[in-house]
């Protein structure tokens, strides 16, 4: 999609990109008490990502992003699932967490824990497939290529179409029905 | 160390090993083997410590069972584990023979390892809202999975499935947060004791029934099956038997904890629209399969006909019948993959599992006939084979409980599993013909076969040796209708905040 001509619609969003980010940080901390957490602010990410697209194009945020999403999702699912079962190595139950809560000179009081790794964890995952899922559709809809080449699909068995339609089988030549291998 | 969590995350933890990994190659495919066949070990130890007379419980983040999310693994759950490892062993393991690195799909594996950690979590957790997450982590898997290789043509025909199955995620969340509602909490064991003191409650009654529906649509009962039958047979082989083997019985075996765990047992109305809904699907699918001319199309409308057989079981709901139930879960995953994996041989040799164009195997292959034989009369319930022992116990328990047209019923639908068995037989073994070739040159089949002779041997051992997978069937359905026992296994776990219920 090419950006929309439009400078107050390009700048606007370039903005609020970046509330919308500072918000999901402020839900990702949040979340180790009260409403909030990895998920909500992933979703929140992956809406500023769908809203930067609109306004620069998917193919500029292409460059500017240079990963593919998938690989940020399977980054966090990585960090979440070996804060799960790093526990389970020194003894504990899986996804047993542990906090500290000290003074410090500046920030004042701090309360810190792996729940807030666990959660950074959860968060990449749902801002990586968020965004997988809705620019494969959108490229999908434009003629680009949504998937990366390892994605494209291949066929490794022997098939046929096994469900009859509508058209009898004998009026169909074999050859025409089998798939290429 | 607590193994509870093992058999969810050692699949999770490979196919984390497999992205990395990214191509497909040699090492990897080892690996993943290797992984499958630990998972197998771990489910095969916890089988033998659960029929000790041992559970093992875990709570999530080591919090106490009202507050945290409770995984507990007794009998019946690690036998459907040991089930599931097994048929994704030897499903990883033909397909790796069926098809060369060079056009395996680099996410094939990965998805099947994910898919194999959401069915084990289902058949780990205890606790309504974690089953859901389970059901998801299963689901995502199994769409990747099913459209992986897919045309236009196969997405049209899979799209069935993905829309039942969101509607069926849709009315599990309504249903949980009602339970939640009604109960105050989703933990299996808290959620029998609060049930249990409000029996004469409709709302428990209506509860129950919401979740027949939403486990039915997972089962694939009538009349909601509608979307198997063409859904499943646009999966490769390997694939095709682990569906067919696993997924739909994490709705029996979900139908059975969540009757048998979860709900008083005096739900009879519930037991009853159970026991004529299997009725209805066993006969209606059986005559969907004779309807059906190619391999995979007959077996996935006789998965559903099956399905039928261990609901009924359930429906009846006595401690034999919920035990029967069991066995015939035991009996049927393996003869059902092993059925589909043959299928797969098949449809190799003749390039095709149109039984119009199929033909000469008995000629050429008669191992696989055998294999196909053994697996088929089985199936249809032939002395001494496993289904027969299956289909005996059900119509013993049916008998016990006067329910004649029921049995009848299942009487009538094992003869016509026969029929549509024959017709595989005559078409595609028994047939000759000079049109037909079979390709015997193609190297992939004997090694496939192989897989098939294990698994068809695991099948055979299970009739042959009825009386001992009977006697672990009767222990899992004791330890699951034994409520008393589960509540105190879950509530007698020392996580944090014991003290605070």
């Amino acid at each position: 999609m090419n950006a929309p001509n439009s400078f107050i619609f390009q700048a606007v969003v370039r903005l609020i990109f970046f509330l919308i980010n500072i918000f999901a940080v402020y839900l990702l901390q949040r979340g180790h008490n009260w409403p909030g957490g990895g998920f909500i602010a992933g979703l929140a990410t992956a809406i500023s990502l769908i809203l930067l697209s609109l306004g620069i194009g998917l193919k500029s945020l292409h460059r500017i992003m240079k990963i593919d999403p998938a690989r940020i999702a399977f980054t966090g699912l990585t960090i979440a699932v070996l804060i799960g079962v790093a526990p389970v190595l020194f003894g504990h139950a899986f996804l047993e967490h542990f906090s500290v809560h000290f003074q410090s000179p500046i920030l004042g009081e701090v309360h810190i824990g792996t729940a807030l790794l666990f959660d950074s964890g959860v968060y990449l995952v749902v801002v990586g497939i968020a965004a997988k899922i809705i620019f494969v559709l959108a490229k999908s809809t434009q003629g680009l290529g949504g998937l990366v080449r390892e994605e494209q699909r291949r066929y490794s068995s022997v098939r046929e179409r096994p469900i009859e339609e509508d058209a009898p089988d004998e009026q169909m030549e074999p050859e025409s029905r089998e798939r290429k291998q | 160390m607590n193994w509870t969590i093992a058999p969810t995350i050692l699949p999770i933890l490979t196919a984390l090993i497999c992205l990395v990994w990214g191509q497909p190659r040699r090492a990897r495919r080892v690996l993943v083997a290797a992984s499958a066949t630990l998972q197998l070990a771990v489910a095969l130890f916890l089988v033998v410590k659960t029929y000790g007379g041992e559970a093992f419980v875990v709570g999530l983040g080591n919090w106490s069972s009202g507050l945290g999310i409770i995984l507990v693994i007794d009998l019946l759950s690690a036998i459907m584990i040991a089930l599931s490892t097994l048929i994704a062993l030897a499903s990883i393991i033909y397909g790796y023979f069926e098809m060369s690195r060079k056009v395996e799909h680099p996410l094939r594996l990965p998805l099947v390892q994910f898919l194999v950690a959401g069915i084990n979590l289902s058949f780990s957790t205890g606790d309504l809202f974690n089953l859901f997450v389970a059901f998801e982590i299963m689901l995502i898997a199994s769409y990747a999975l099913l459209t992986l290789e897919a045309d236009d043509w196969d997405i049209k025909h899979a799209f069935p499935y993905f829309a039942i199955n969101l509607v069926g995620s849709t009315l599990f969340i309504c249903g949980a947060g009602m339970a939640y509602a009604l109960f105050g909490s989703l933990n299996f064991a808290e959620i029998s004791v609060r049930a249990a003191e409000m029996s004469a409650d409709p709302r428990v009654l209506a509860l129950a029934l919401l979740f027949l529906v939403i486990f039915g649509i997972k089962a694939g009962l009538f009349p909601l099956y509608f979307w198997l039958p063409n859904s499943y047979p646009t999966l490769p082989a390997p694939l095709a038997a682990l569906y067919a083997g696993m997924l739909t019985k994490v709705g029996v075996y979900v139908l059975l904890r969540f009757f048998g765990t979860v709900m008083p047992h005096d739900l009879h109305f519930a037991h009853q629209l159970l026991a004529w809904l299997a009725g209805a699907t066993m006969l209606l699918a059986v005559i969907g399969a004779i309807s059906r001319n190619f391999i995979r199309g007959i077996l996935s409308f006789h998965i559903l006909s099956q399905i039928g057989f261990m609901v009924l079981a359930i429906g009846f709901f006595t401690p034999l019948s919920i035990a029967a139930s069991i066995f015939y879960i035991v009996h049927h995953i393996v003869v059902k993959a092993s059925l589909f994996l043959i299928g797969g041989v098949a449809l190799c040799l003749n390039r095709s599992d149109n039984l119009n164009r199929m033909g000469n195997l008995w000629r050429d292959f008669p191992f696989l006939g055998i294999l196909f034989l053994c697996q088929a009369l089985s199936l249809a319930g032939l002395p001494p084979l496993s289904g027969f022992w299956g289909k005996y116990l059900i119509v013993v328990a049916g008998l016990d409980q006067q329910a004649y047209v029921l049995v009848g019923i299942s009487i009538i639908a094992s003869v016509l599993t026969l029929f549509s068995m024959l017709k595989i037989w005559n078409a595609a073994f028994w047939h000759t013909s000079d049109e037909v070739t079979v390709a015997s040159g193609d190297k992939r089949a004997r090694p496939m076969t192989a897989v098939v002779a294990v698994l068809a041997s695991i099948s055979l051992f299970i009739g042959l040796g009825a009386e001992l997978f009977f006697s672990i069937s009767k222990k899992a359905a004791e330890q699951t209708l034994d409520q008393s026992r589960y509540i105190e296994l879950v509530r007698s776990y020392p996580g944090k905040g014991t003290g605070d219920r």
